[in-house]
């Protein structure tokens, strides 16, 4: 059962990760791509680790998971918004 | 005394990171990362408003069930043939403290359709996706919900 749990999950995972790489390479500008770089891979991660608390053996694992997960989610908002601004500030397309 | 608490707040917080990242082992070098992480953090970002856990745990629900309907609205209109997308600026004022304003930032950089890249005479500039939507009021109700937890 936590097997198929976590087929389902991390395959959900890898689709978003999937839509977000066609988007970086179909959208038109850097703006738009930031976009799809934070949010779809955002949620890819948060499946992906969905998936993987369901093979883990003790509840310190999963509290780890969340961890890395949060941690990757204050690193992309921060992120974003540096690009999102020095794009700006040097006016690239 | 205001400072002590605050500075235990933060040492607090990185005893219990390093506790969870190494499940209680390797307690000499915990006994010194963690000191050491606690007073850059203070030096970096001196702690002038404490953080409310409860308002913070409050927004958690919704702050995941809408980062969620980010991805997947982003996703839908990469993989849509079409590719509907209609990106333009808006900026608008906002009341927040610098260290609320970066997380302003980042929180809606996740959110759907809506992107931040930093302020512009104390107006934050936001792109967004998709012109014709409301972005504007959502924002608001973020920047609400932000202020309640630190103050």
């Amino acid at each position: 059962m936590a097997d198929v749990v976590t087929y389902f999950m991390t395959a959900l995972g890898l689709g978003f990760y999937l839509a977000g790489t066609v988007a970086v390479i179909r959208f038109p500008d850097t703006y738009s791509r930031l976009h799809a770089l934070t949010k779809a891979d955002n949620v890819g991660l948060g499946f992906l680790i969905v998936g993987i608390a369901f093979q883990a053996d003790s509840w310190m694992v999963v509290a780890r998971l969340a961890l890395v997960w949060g941690l990757a989610l204050m690193a992309a908002g921060i992120t974003a918004q540096l690009i999102a601004r020095t794009a700006l500030q040097r006016q690239s397309p | 005394m205001k400072k002590h608490a605050a500075s235990a707040r933060r040492v607090i917080f990185f005893l219990v990171l390093w506790f969870v990242l190494s499940e209680g082992e390797a307690l000499l070098v915990g006994a010194a990362a963690v000191p050491a992480a606690s007073w850059l953090s203070l030096r970096l970002l001196p702690a002038t408003r404490p953080i409310h856990l409860l308002p913070l745990l409050a927004m958690t629900p919704n702050f995941l069930w809408r980062s969620l309907l980010g991805g997947l609205d982003v996703g839908r209109r990469a993989l849509d043939p079409r590719m509907p997308i209609n990106p333009g600026w808006i900026r608008l004022p906002v009341d927040l403290p610098d260290g609320g304003r970066v997380a302003l930032g980042g929180e809606l950089s996740l959110m759907p359709g809506t992107l931040a890249a930093g302020t512009d005479r104390g107006r934050l500039l936001v792109h967004v996706l998709d012109k014709d939507q409301d972005h504007a009021r959502m924002i608001r109700i973020e920047e609400r919900r932000l202020g309640s937890v630190s103050g």
